[in-house]
């Protein structure tokens, strides 16, 4: 089942004086359940595509509908909400609340949610857990190394319970052994729970791990290859 | 509640900072404070030289009396009226005079003299006019001897023993004319009142204006000075109000009020300039605040906050650092004003001679007054929220994708 449809999408930066096409009529889908990585040289439009599917930036045309909603539609409040409770957000520079503990950044989300308080504390903990750092509960961010801070993110993208993750450059920050790591828990949470990641990288080894790789060049998508 | 706790950490991610702000708004709120209260203090005690010396709080008149101050203004005293004002919850003093213009001379000289004729021993509870004496005794009810101010006996070169003649006109335009011994020199403060005082006795400035039982004022001095306004509604309610007017000591002295306001007006500038400061000082330190955090303020509303839920956080820290700076800077001058209002300071020095030579006392009580404490809460506060409006712009304009790039 698709649970993205993207048509057309063309994102036009600079209109007036030189444009530049970050993408360039991009019709893609993605469906339920995948592991995908887009790929592409740099300034091919990567995080302008994972920004428009996440809706933080808004194409200059085309749609794209989320599980039957238009997000290009809807009013900046809404869109917000919309983001809350459907797409979960891995950064490249982690970006964690720098003054919330481990539990708490991942608690946020679900406060922001309104969930109640005994739901809030369980899956917080099994989700730390399941990303190995169930004994790291209580350490802000900045006693956390890089790859534990990721991982944390993971944790919070997941809380939401979103319908699916978007990942810019997820391991871009991390040494080699933590971004082996990352991987190794997004493809278990993929495997085992069938959570839907999106993400995009330039290094080799990670996309070796995807199953399916989407190359961009100057706003197009070359190639889409499922293994 | 969480988010509560979030405002609590921002507020201390930077200790010395949120602490520096605190600090110059606790500085601004004491130093505003004492000099409000030292100002305040200084006005209250000269308002009250002059109520005390003179006015009263209240005074009452014939309608019509005060804007114009004939003694054909003047008002059949009978007892019933004082009995009544006597019995007015919170008034202390009933003081019946009658006042008017004369001329007085003495040998060669001659000026021109206020007249009070008065009861000298209610006058006396209501403005220790015998502790005005320099020379010679106090007024006695059965005596006709009379009281000069010192500097109208010096100038008519007059002492106690002497005999002074009065002239003026009376009640309905009768001549008076009277021989009185001076029986006591008196001291006024003011150098205004100590040119031109007379003091006699009621019946006996009575007999000489010809205007038997006839007085131009009564007096009044309340135990509680704060409840003026609803003594003189009571006053309002037990007396004939076409026919008396009932006025509050501020309304009597607009102009004194209106010379001591002018002096006050530098103590209000520099209030004003420390103000000023603090508000540029938290300014700064707001738009520091924000602008570290636009990343982080980019990161909530991406992963799902509302932009009014984060303004709301801001809001929350910035309110608590303003409170801390309020609630710290009352609590440090509130027992110095209370310690200082009850045990005023002794003057010294040059101030002190000022004072003494305005036959008042040198002593410098601070005033306190709950005024002082909610205007400057509201003034903190509404520069508090001035400041805020800069990041609250900023986050709802905030770009989230720009501000994720920082
Ligand atoms: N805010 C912007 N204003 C103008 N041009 C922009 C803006 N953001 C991106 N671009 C341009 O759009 C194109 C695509 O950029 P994008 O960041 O999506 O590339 P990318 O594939 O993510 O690159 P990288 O691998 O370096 O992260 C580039 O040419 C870039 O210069
Ligand atoms: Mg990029």
């Amino acid at each position: 089942m698709n649970i993205i449809e993207i048509k057309n999408l063309t994102k036009i930066y600079d209109k007036e004086t030189i444009p530049v096409y970050a993408l360039n009529n991009v019709s893609i889908s993605f469906q339920s359940g995948e592991f995908t990585t887009i790929v592409g040289p740099s300034g091919s439009g990567k995080t302008t595509l994972l920004n428009m599917l996440g809706g933080l930036d808004k194409p200059t045309e085309g749609e794209i509908i989320i599980d039957h909603i238009n997000i290009t539609k809807l009013r900046s409040r809404q869109l917000i909400d919309f983001r809350l409770r459907n797409i979960g957000f891995v950064f490249q520079s982690f970006n964690l609340i720098p003054v919330l503990t481990a539990k708490e950044n991942v608690e946020f989300i679900m406060q922001l949610q309104g969930t109640p308080k005994g739901l809030r504390e369980n899956r917080t903990n099994e989700l730390l857990r399941s990303v190995g750092l169930g004994d790291r509960v209580d350490a802000r961010p900045n006693k956390l190394s890089g790859g534990q801070q990721q991982r944390v993110a993971v944790a919070r993208a997941l809380a939401s319970k979103p319908k699916f993750i978007l990942a810019d450059e997820p391991t871009a920050n991390l040494d080699s052994k933590s971004a082996e790591n990352l991987l190794e828990i997004m493809e278990q949470l993929n495997k085992e729970e069938n959570i839907t990641f999106i993400f995009s990288t330039h290094d080799a080894r990670v996309v070796a791990k995807a199953r399916r790789i989407v190359t961009l060049e100057d706003g197009k998508i070359v190639s889409d290859i499922a293994k | 509640m969480n988010y509560f706790k979030l405002a609590w950490r921002n507020i201390w991610r930077n200790k010395r900072r949120t602490l520096l702000t605190a600090a110059s708004i606790f500085m601004a709120v004491f130093l505003a404070l004492l000099v409000r209260s030292i100002q305040t203090g200084w006005f209250d005690n000269l308002v009250n030289v002059v109520i005390q010396s003179y006015t009263g709080h209240i005074q009452i008149h014939k309608n019509g009396y005060w804007d114009d101050k004939d003694i054909n203004n003047s008002m059949y005293c009978n007892d019933s009226l004082l009995r009544v004002l006597q019995s007015v919850d919170n008034i202390r003093n009933v003081v019946p005079r009658l006042e008017y213009f004369a001329l007085s001379s003495f040998k060669q000289q001659t000026k021109g003299v206020l007249l009070i004729g008065t009861d000298p021993v209610k006058e006396d509870n209501l403005t220790h006019l015998s502790r005005k004496i320099i020379q010679g005794k106090y007024l006695q009810n059965t005596q006709h001897g009379i009281l000069v101010a010192q500097k109208l006996a010096s100038y008519l070169e007059i002492k106690t023993g002497d005999t002074l003649v009065l002239i003026g006109q009376g009640f309905h335009g009768v001549s008076a004319v009277g021989k009185f011994p001076v029986q006591g020199i008196l001291h006024f403060p003011s150098p205004q009142l100590d040119n031109q005082m007379i003091y006699m006795n009621l019946p006996t400035a009575q007999e000489f204006f010809g205007a038997d039982n006839r007085i131009t004022t009564v007096s009044l001095m309340l135990n509680n000075p704060d409840h003026i306004n609803q003594t003189v509604t009571l006053i309002r309610s037990v007396i004939n109000n076409d026919r008396y007017e009932v006025m509050r000591w501020d309304e009597m002295l607009v102009e004194v009020m209106q010379q001591l306001k002018a002096k006050t007006a530098g103590g209000n500038i520099i209030i004003a300039i420390l103000y000023m400061i603090v508000g540029f000082g938290i300014f700064g330190t707001v738009i520091m605040m924000t602008n570290e955090r636009i990343k982080e303020f980019g990161v909530v509303v991406s992963v799902g906050m509302q932009k009014t839920r984060l303004a709301i956080i801001v809001l929350v820290e910035m309110i608590f650092i303003g409170l801390t700076g309020i609630i710290s800077g009352i609590a440090v001058s509130l027992p110095i004003m209370l310690y200082y209002k009850v045990n005023p300071i002794h003057l010294t020095g040059n101030m002190a001679k000022t004072f003494i030579n305005y036959g008042i006392e040198p002593l410098m009580p601070l005033a306190f007054k709950p005024a002082f404490i909610l205007g400057n809460v509201i003034i903190v506060l509404i520069i508090v929220s001035l400041t805020c409006v800069y990041p609250v712009r900023k986050i709802f304009k905030l770009n989230v994708v720009e501000a994720l790039r920082k």
